[in-house]
């Protein structure tokens, strides 16, 4: 049951905008400790805190107003210069932060948020106390109750007094009798044991930016975007109309020319429609990858601090838009790679210097559209990686044989990190390390028919690019045909389509290949990879590349390239096989998961590492 | 005693406080309410459309309540607009400032509709003495 019957909308509305709000105040957090005395920074930061606290008062989430309110009271203290800045202050209201972001996570499943660690309050306190020189009434935190009732004859007392003299002396007398009992009734309210009270641990919310809250169920959309939307549907209603009329002219029999050309332009014009109407549809999901990237400045800031290194993350291109499922998708893989870029990538100040470098290193992050497909790329300026060392790595950890790993070239040394299993850390941190990374990351990225590619280079830096298409809603497909059925491949996955001249065919290991430019790669027959039974030889191949490997896929002809829309398969979920579409024609086409469809047979094969091998004993 | 049918004008940064504030002055029975998100679009609002009642948020960006509440009350058109002035804090220096810019009233967040209706029902008093 929820906690907060009849209030859902509105803590809905309440958690969207907060949210983007403490994320806002997070990073202004992060630039608070390069420029400690910006008035402006320390205002806007107050300001979070206190619009924060406001809408929890109204929601009654009693434990988050007690924390906002300290924190509130402590940058008012800040930008009147009645304290200073220090980083154990700072520490404390990182903390205070994770602990309201910990409380948003628990107010979206509908459940009160329990009082705040007794330790973190006392660390407030403290801090707000520090260095005052009266600790008088530091901790006003209103009740949840409506305290608000209590200055009722404040406001008229003072008002009066006010009106009448026009000055403000002659009022604190009747005031203080209507504090008091403001102050007191607060007091009891949070009922923190100060025995409990322990200093806050340093370390105390390294993973908040891990902690996967459930994905959001609404959306804020630009109007322009929802009114193009409308008017396309307006004006394809008025060519649905015009075709109703067409078709009875038709059906009464008038066949003539200029009724048959105004068929033809309605289409035309219906086509054309349709096509803008699904990219405005479209564009009311996508949302600025600003959204994911504000979260990873402090994510950066807490990891550098942990591990003590001087690290700047540096955003660019958050303005891009991007589907909105592939932003939530997108964060795991992206938390992921800027804690390695933190972590393994860059160098302490210490091993930077003495090599030279600047003490504070540098991580990018960028996005930027390129055509049809969203770029992000995280930068480092670290020590890059060693092609070596990762080749030997992987063997010591039997991930792949010694033949194999000699067989590799550097950037295909560089690809063994998303092997499942490898870790280049000997010490496992608490940070990163622990191995499940980088190929899950790797698998995340594919599901959203992404790419990764990783370049590196040895004591200059790494760089990861993610390579994704705008929208998953819409797959641009080759449509081919294998044993008298059409099948769909991703486009974004093919080279070129070759015809298949048999003489070409060379068995290098007893495997079909064939030499396309001086590469040579191996030959799959689409109906071996589906295990059917072959009706006819394979006509035509189709170059198909996806993250490291190249293949030839054997089709026995092909249709042509389609933008579908992949509905999934309820219940079955035949290997490698995404979905289905429905062609032009009205027939259903398969669409084909490649990743899938090869997996699962290098599995079959042998135990290893086949992803690098590109194994295939397939007769052709 | 509250006419119904007075145009609101709710400030406020915040959008879910804007529709807190709206919700409880439907509460009240009062739906013409449009909103403005600071001071500033405030002031254009107020000096472009009609408006009887102002309920203002003090802290804002661009433009806080209570530089709205100073500029309102500067201006010859609107300087007898009953202003509600909303915030968080019930210090004393808070409520001197408001009452001496000419704020109509002060409510402290978070509040009920029945203390809404209460401020308003005192505004309406001293303005038909």
């Amino acid at each position: 049951m929820s906690d907060f019957a009849g209030m859902e909308d509105l803590m809905q509305d309440f958690l969207l905008e907060s949210t983007e709000l403490l994320s806002d105040v997070d990073n202004k957090l992060c630039e608070l400790e390069k420029r400690p005395n910006d008035k402006a920074l320390l205002n806007d930061i107050f300001r979070g805190f206190h619009t924060i606290k406001g809408g929890a008062g109204f929601l009654n989430v009693s434990a988050m107003v007690t924390i906002c309110h300290r924190t509130e009271n402590l940058f008012d203290k800040l930008r009147n210069g009645e304290l200073p800045l220090s980083s154990e202050l700072m520490d404390v209201i990182l903390d205070a932060t994770g602990v309201v972001r910990g409380m948003f996570t628990t107010l979206s499943q509908g459940l009160s948020p329990a009082a705040p660690d007794a330790g973190l309050l006392a660390a407030l306190d403290s801090a707000l106390a520090g260095n005052l020189a009266s600790p008088a009434a530091p901790v006003a935190a209103p009740a949840a109750t409506p305290a608000a009732a209590a200055n009722t004859p404040d406001w008229n007392v003072l008002h009066a007094a006010v009106a009448k003299t026009e000055t403000p002396a002659a009022a604190p007398a009747a005031v203080a009798v209507v504090a008091a009992p403001v102050v007191e009734a607060v007091v009891e309210a949070p009922a923190m044991p100060v025995a409990a009270a322990k200093p806050v641990p340093a370390k105390m919310a390294p993973q908040q930016g891990m902690a996967s809250a459930p994905p959001e169920n609404t959306i804020r959309i630009d109007t322009v975007r929802l009114d193009q939307v409308l008017n396309l549907s307006g004006e394809i209603g008025l060519t649905k109309n015009r075709l109703t009329t067409l078709r009875t002219e038709i059906l009464q029999g008038n066949m003539e020319t200029n009724t048959l050309r105004s068929l033809d332009e309605a289409i035309s014009q219906l086509d054309l429609l349709v096509s803008d109407l699904q990219n405005a549809v479209m564009k009311t999901r996508m949302q600025p990858i600003g959204r994911l990237f504000q979260k990873y400045p402090r994510l950066a800031r807490d990891l550098a601090r942990q591990l003590g290194k001087e690290v700047e993350l540096v955003i660019t291109g958050e303005e891009t838009e991007l589907d909105k499922t592939m932003i939530e998708d997108l964060n795991d893989p992206l938390v992921h790679l800027v804690r390695n870029a933190v972590d393994h990538g860059v160098e302490s100040s210490e091993e930077r210097i003495s090599v030279g470098k600047k003490p504070q290193s540098l991580v990018q992050l960028s996005a930027e559209q390129v055509g049809d497909h969203i770029v992000i790329e995280i930068t480092d300026d670290g020590k890059g990686m060693n092609p070596e060392a990762l080749r030997r790595k992987a063997i010591e950890k039997g991930l792949i044989d010694a033949e194999t790993a000699n067989g590799l070239d550097e950037k295909q040394c560089l690809q063994l990190i998303f092997l499942p299993g490898f870790s280049t850390k000997d010490q496992i941190s608490n940070v990163s390390g622990r191995g499940v990374g980088m190929d899950v990351v790797r698998t995340n990225i594919q599901k959203l028919n992404g790419r990764i590619d990783i370049n590196s280079e040895q004591g200059v830096g790494t760089r990861i690019s993610i390579s994704l298409p705008l929208t998953l809603a819409i797959l641009p497909v080759l449509v081919v045909r294998a044993c008298n059925q059409p099948f769909a491949v991703p486009l974004a996955m093919v080279r070129e389509i070759i015809p298949i001249d048999v003489s070409a065919i060379q068995e290098v290991s007893g495997r079909p290949t064939i030499v396309v430019r001086d590469e040579i790669l191996p030959l799959k027959t689409l109906a071996n990879l589906l295990n059917w039974a072959p009706t006819q030889k394979p006509q035509f191949g189709v170059l198909m590349q996806s993250a490291e490997k190249s293949f030839i896929l054997a089709v026995d002809s092909f249709v042509g390239r389609d933008d579908v829309v992949i509905k999934p398969l309820q219940n079955i979920r035949p290997k490698g096989v995404a979905g289905a579409t429905l062609s032009g024609d009205g027939s259903v086409v398969l669409v084909l998961d490649m990743e899938d469809l090869l997996t699962g047979q290098a599995d079959a094969q042998s135990g290893g590492a086949m992803m690098l091998r590109n194994a295939d004993n397939y007769s052709y | 005693m509250i006419d119904k049918n007075m145009r609101f004008l709710v400030v406020d940064d915040f959008s879910t406080m804007r529709r807190i504030v709206r919700n409880l002055l439907k509460e009240l029975g009062i739906t013409n309410v449009d909103e403005a998100e600071d001071g500033q679009v405030a002031l254009h609002k107020l000096k472009t459309q009609h408006f009887d009642f102002i309920v203002s948020d003090w802290n804002m960006p661009n433009m806080t309540g209570i530089e709205l509440l100073r500029a309102v009350r500067a201006d010859p058109q609107l300087k007898t607009l009953p202003f509600l002035m909303i915030t968080a804090e019930a210090k004393r220096e808070n409520i001197i400032e408001a009452a001496t810019a000419g704020a109509s009233g002060y409510i402290v967040k978070p509040f009920t509709a029945a203390t809404l209706e209460e401020k308003m029902g005192k505004i309406f008093q001293s303005l038909n003495k």
